[in-house]
C-alpha cells in the first residue's frame, strides 16, 4: 500500500476517530514522523549495529547544510553514506567529519579525547592513502602526466617505507 | 595441513587452569588496529585488501613472531566455520569477502584477524581471569607489530578505527563466565541488567548477537575512548567477582537447598552423554553445563574440567565433520556426536581420541 502523503511503500496504518468516523491513515515511516506520529515502542534491539545506527541518527539527526555535503577526499565515502552503514571509509574521516563525529563519541563513550597506549611517530603516515586516491582520478580522467608523477611519489614513499 | 592438526589438539584457554576457572573460562582481550596508508576495509579494493595482508605478514615475519598464517580467503565454508567455533576467527571474517586471514600461535592463545572490520583484531587469550596477564601479552604483542607496520593514529582520538565505537583504545576486554547457577535460580537477567548500567555488554559463547548457549556469557567493555587500557581493565577486574559471588552463593543454595534435586540433575545429565545414541547441539551444551556445574560442586569425581570445556567446542557441527573428514547432515552429526562424546566421556582424563 502507497503512502498518502508520498509515493513510498506505507508501514504505518492508523485508525483514527475523525469527525465523528473512523478514518484510515497508510504513511511511510518518513511522513508519519513528519505528522508527529511517534512510533510505538520497540524491542530493543541490542545487537551493536543497531545500537550504533540508533547513536548516529539520535545525534546526527536530520543532516543540514554542510554536514551533509561533506566527502572525504582521501577516501571518497560521504557522510551520509556513514550515516547510512555505521562505518567509516578511512583514518582521515575522523577529522573530515569533525562536525559530526565528536556529538557522537560524546553520547557513546562519554570522551572525545583518547588516554591511554600512544603509537610511536612517523611522519608522512598517510600520506600514501592521499596519493593513491589521486592517482586513481588522474587516471580516471585521463591525465596520465599526472598519473605518472603520482605514481612515481608513490614508488618513492613505498621504498622509504 | 594445520588445520587437521587442530583437530587433534585444543586451545590453551579451554584446559581449565588459572585463577577462578570453576566460573571463568578464559580471559582475553583484543586491540582494533588500522594501517595508516589504506582506507579502512570495507572500502579498500581486492588489490589494497591482499597489500595489507602481505604488510602484515611480512611485519609478522620481521618482529619475528612465531605465528602460523591462515589464509582464510582460501579455506572451504566447513574450514572457516571450524574456525569461528574455536574462537580463533568471528563470523564477521567468516562472512566476509576478499583476501583475509588469521595468524595463529601453537596454543591457540594469540589470533590476529586480517581484514576483518579493522585491518588488524590482535587477540589474546588465557584461561582463567587473569586480564592483567592477558594486557602484558597483547601489549607485547602490539608493541612488536607496530615496530614494522605505521599504524592509524591521531593524537586526540587514538588508535582511528572503522567504527566509531572502537576508536581510541581500540581495546576490547572480556571474560568468559560459565553462569549455570544464576541461570537456574532465574537471577541471571538481574545481573546482566546491573552490568549493562555500568556500561558493559554481555553477550553468548559466539560473540555478538549469538544466544548464549551451555549458560557462557562474555562480559566486556563498550567504551573504548577517554579511558586507558589498564583504567578499563579495572572495570572488569573489580566487577567481575562481584559476578562469581553472586553465582557461588546461588550454586551454594542449589547444594543446601535441592541438593538430592541438583544430584539428580547433574547424574542424569551424564548418564545421557555418556550412552546416548543420537544428540542434538543444544542438548549436549545444556547438559555439558551441568556436568561442568557438578564437577566444580564435587558431585561427579571422575572427570576433568579440561575435557568438559573441549567438548563444549568438539561437539559443534563443523568440529565432527572434520574429525570424520566429511560432510554430514543434522541426523548423521547427531549420532556422530553422541558417538564422540561416549569415546571422551568413557576415557574422562585422556585427551581426543580419534
Amino acid at each position: 500500500m502507497m503512502c498518502q502523503r508520498c509515493h513510498n511503500e506505507a508501514s504505518v496504518h492508523l485508525t483514527e476517530p475523525h469527525k465523528g468516523k473512523q478514518r484510515e491513515l497508510h504513511l511511510c515511516v518518513a511522513c508519519a514522523r513528519k505528522a508527529g506520529l511517534t512510533m510505538p515502542e520497540e524491542p530493543p534491539d541490542l545487537s551493536l549495529d543497531a545500537v550504533v545506527q540508533s547513536l548516529i541518527v539520535a545525534n546526527v539527526g536530520e543532516l543540514v547544510g554542510e554536514l551533509a555535503l561533506l566527502v572525504c577526499p582521501d577516501c571518497g565515502i560521504k557522510f551520509m553514506e556513514f550515516r547510512a552503514g555505521g562505518r567509516l571509509g578511512c583514518p582521515q574521516d575522523y577529522q573530515v567529519f569533525s562536525a559530526g563525529l565528536v556529538p557522537l563519541l560524546e553520547r557513546f563513550h562519554g570522551a572525545s579525547r583518547h588516554v591511554g597506549k600512544v603509537a610511536r611517530r612517523r611522519s608522512g603516515a598517510g600520506l600514501r592513502l592521499r596519493l593513491r586516491t589521486q592517482l586513481r582520478s588522474a587516471i580516471a580522467r585521463e591525465d596520465y602526466e599526472e598519473a605518472a608523477r603520482l605514481r612515481d611519489q608513490l614508488r618513492l614513499k613505498d621504498s622509504q617505507a | 595441513m594445520i588445520l587437521d592438526d587442530l583437530t587433534k589438539s585444543s586451545g590453551e584457554w579451554l584446559r581449565g587452569t588459572g585463577p577462578e576457572s570453576d566460573i571463568v573460562m578464559c580471559s582475553r582481550i583484543r586491540l582494533a588496529r588500522n594501517l595508516a596508508d589504506f582506507p579502512f576495509a570495507n572500502r579498500a579494493s581486492r588489490g589494497e585488501k591482499t597489500e595489507i595482508e602481505s604488510h602484515f605478514i611480512s611485519a609478522l615475519n620481521h618482529a619475528k613472531l612465531d605465528l602460523s598464517y591462515i589464509d582464510v580467503n582460501g579455506l572451504s565454508i566447513l574450514d572457516r566455520k571450524f574456525l569461528v567455533e574455536r574462537q580463533i576467527i568471528s563470523r564477521e571474517l567468516d562472512n566476509g569477502d576478499g583476501p583475509r586471514g588469521v595468524a595463529i600461535s601453537p596454543l591457540e592463545n594469540v589470533a590476529i584477524m586480517v581484514n576483518e572490520e579493522d585491518h588488524l583484531r590482535v587477540q589474546f587469550m588465557l584461561s582463567g581471569f587473569r586480564l592483567p596477564d592477558v594486557w602484558d601479552a597483547v601489549n607485547q604483542l602490539d608493541d612488536r607489530l607496530e615496530s614494522q607496520i605505521a599504524y592509524a593514529f591521531s593524537p586526540q582520538l587514538g588508535y582511528l578505527t572503522a567504527c566509531p565505537t572502537n576508536v581510541g583504545t581500540g581495546i576490547r576486554v572480556g571474560v568468559m563466565l560459565h553462569l549455570p547457577g544464576l541461570v537456574q535460580q532465574k537471577q541471571i537477567d538481574k545481573v546482566f541488567r546491573a552490568l549493562q548500567k555500568i556500561n558493559l555488554a554481555v553477550r553468548g559463547l559466539y560473540g555478538e548477537g549469538s544466544q548464549a548457549s551451555g549458560d557462557f556469557y562474555q562480559i566486556s567493555n563498550q567504551q573504548t575512548l577517554g579511558k586507558s587500557e589498564v583504567e578499563l581493565i579495572k572495570i572488569l577486574t573489580d566487577v567481575v567477582p562481584q559476578v562469581l559471588n553472586y553465582e557461588r552463593s546461588a550454586r551454594q543454595h542449589l547444594l543446601t537447598e535441592r541438593k538430592q534435586h541438583l544430584h539428580d540433575q547433574v547424574s542424569r545429565a551424564y548418564g545421557v552423554l555418556k550412552t546416548a545414541q543420537t544428540i542434538s547441539s543444544e542438548e549436549t551444551m545444556l547438559l555439558l553445563s551441568s556436568v561442568r556445574m557438578g564437577i566444580n560442586l564435587g558431585l561427579i569425581d571422575d572427570l576433568s574440567i579440561a575435557t568438559v570445556n573441549e567438548l563444549f567446542i568438539q561437539t559443534q557441527p563443523a568440529f565432527l565433520q572434520k574429525l570424520r573428514g566429511t560432510e554430514l547432515g543434522v541426523e548423521e552429526r547427531n549420532v556422530a556426536r553422541a558417538s564422540y562424546l561416549r569415546s571422551r566421556l568413557s576415557n574422562g582424563r585422556q585427551g581426543p581420541r580419534l
